[in-house]
């Protein structure tokens, strides 16, 4: 059996939470409820050549990164950072936690959530930022858990990431 | 460590045990589960087999215990039926052990503090995003505003060019202007030979020389206070007593031609000066604006078409005037009598030749 471990990492309101919950349940919620500690999820995923079931860590997204709590990632295979497109300060810490953890862990695969991308009238991000996290060699998505834009694409591919 | 009495002790195992939930599980050093016991079945694990490989049992487990460093204490974690547990993994004889202990009141309790002090601070950032924006969008209204003035002042210097500032004005909430005015004076006055000498001069020293003659019939009707309305060709209309009305109009348009005439003098032509037939006649006439796009003020009447033929019958460097205007003038203008002079369309004619 194929089993990876994968953390979901990104500031508090990103989306983590509702894209675990589109990506897992096929399902999305206006009700914002903000998570504490971790909640763990698991969802088989179809590669080419093989199935892996990826078991999701949806990491609470703390106010103060000072207090994030390094043990959870412990053993995950990949991650993924969750960005809020119409929240340009949750890209630096998105990409902040990625540094702790690779501090902590060593570079793990990693693909980019630019989410809420159905609120198009606020959206508050650059292209060039956005192009920015490709040329870390970090596939980027623009997501919505709301509509489930490019949300299956997106773990989907970290999936594929993971079990190379 | 002190040692409790044994009642306490047993109460607070009893207490523990019941309160919290207590599960545990031991791995063997090949991550296999060797022992198991407490209310797994509180957090989905009743089916635990002990033998098996842990991860492929307890999915959270997944890559947990390779290179570990215990102890290890994960909170809060909301396992997959639903529960939520305090992990506290610790180090066995051959072994990690695994305890869980139920943390939901505790998470329900810090969710409720966090679910506030989220939303707060989401709200705030939304507010002083829809600030930014609302200052952006005055910024470009006000900008927006500045052109529109600009091409508005812009607008209203060229309607000024072309059309008395009280016409203009009036233009802007009527589409029709029409105007009887019972006393003004007009006056008409072209250039001597223009055709002929234009033909020699070439086009940029006639336009040279037209363009000087225009602005000093600009400059003089200022001067003067009265009214340029058109030039036609080399010729250029003049007209005093409208748009408001005033008793010397005919000694305005006097002066006018004295000293336009005297302008022509000074200005040089094919390397003569310039010499004017001019003519007044004053009367009734009627002004107005006619047509929407192209704005043009202009009179019609008699008056207009009568003061037109007594320019053409004018001698270079002549100012004719008619017995209208040599009345209104009285005797503070030097006059000669020219008699009644035939006019085409309009018959004999009283004139006199203005002299100063």
């Amino acid at each position: 059996m194929l089993q990876r471990k994968i953390c979901m990492l990104g500031g508090f309101g990103v989306g983590k939470t509702s894209l675990v919950r589109r990506f897992v349940k096929s399902i999305f919620s206006e009700t914002y409820l903000t998570t504490v500690g971790v909640k763990i999820d698991k969802k088989s995923v179809e590669l080419p050549d093989k199935t892996v079931d990826l078991i999701l860590w949806d990491l609470a997204g703390e106010d103060d990164i000072g207090s994030f709590r390094m043990s959870y990632v412990k053993g995950a295979t990949g991650l993924v950072l969750v960005v809020d497109g119409t929240r340009p300060a949750t890209l630096s810490v998105a990409l902040t936690l990625r540094e702790r953890t690779e501090a902590e862990f060593g570079a793990l695969p990693c693909v980019v959530l630019f989410n809420k991308s159905d609120l198009a009238d606020r959206w508050a991000l650059s292209a060039s930022e956005i192009d920015e996290t490709k040329q870390h060699g970090w596939p980027a998505y623009l997501t919505s858990a709301l509509t489930g834009e490019h949300v299956d694409d997106a773990f989907r591919q970290i999936a594929s990431m993971v079990v190379g | 460590m002190e040692k409790l009495p044994d009642e306490v002790r047993s109460w607070l195992y009893n207490y523990v045990y019941t309160e919290r939930y207590v599960a545990y599980l031991k791995i063997d050093t090949d991550l296999v589960v060797a022992q198991k016991g407490g209310k797994l079945d509180h957090y989905g694990l009743s089916s635990l087999r002990i033998g098996k490989p842990v991860a492929e049992q307890i999915e959270l487990m997944e890559g947990l215990l390779t290179d570990i460093e215990l102890p290890l204490h994960m909170p809060m974690m909301e396992l997959p039926n639903g529960q939520v547990a305090d992990l506290h993994l610790f180090d066995g004889n051959a072994g990690t052990w695994v305890l869980f202990l139920d943390a939901t009141a505790e998470r329900d309790n810090q969710q409720r503090m966090q679910q506030k002090a989220y939303e707060m601070t989401l709200l705030q950032e939304r507010e002083r995003q829809l600030n930014e924006a609302l200052l952006e969008t005055n910024e470009a209204l006000r900008q927006t505003q500045e052109g529109l003035s600009r091409e508005y002042a812009r607008s209203e210097a060229l309607l000024l060019n072309i059309l008395p500032a009280s016409i203009a004005e009036r233009l802007k909430t009527q589409e029709q202007i029409a105007d009887n005015h019972s006393d003004v004076s007009v006056l008409f006055a072209d250039i001597v030979g223009f055709t002929e000498r234009a033909r020699s001069v070439g086009a940029e020293p006639t336009l040279a020389v037209l363009n000087s003659f225009f602005k000093a019939a600009d400059q003089l009707s200022e001067q003067y206070g009265c009214e340029k309305i058109k030039t036609i060709g080399d010729c250029v209309m003049v007209v005093a007593g409208l748009p408001v009305a005033r008793p010397d109009h005919a000694k305005a348009l006097a002066n006018f031609a004295l000293n336009i005439r005297n302008a022509g003098g000074r200005l040089s032509f094919g390397g003569v000066p310039l010499r004017l037939r001019i003519g007044i006649h004053s009367g009734p006439i009627v002004a107005g604006v006619i047509g929407k796009r192209r704005f043009a003020y202009d009179l019609w009447g008699d008056t207009v078409n009568l003061a037109a033929r007594i320019q053409t019958s004018a001698e270079p460097d002549e100012i004719r005037i008619s017995d209208a205007t040599h009345k209104l003038l009285g005797p503070g203008s030097a006059c000669d009598p020219l008699g009644a002079i035939e006019l085409r369309g309009a018959g004999r004619v009283e004139i006199w030749r203005l002299v100063a």
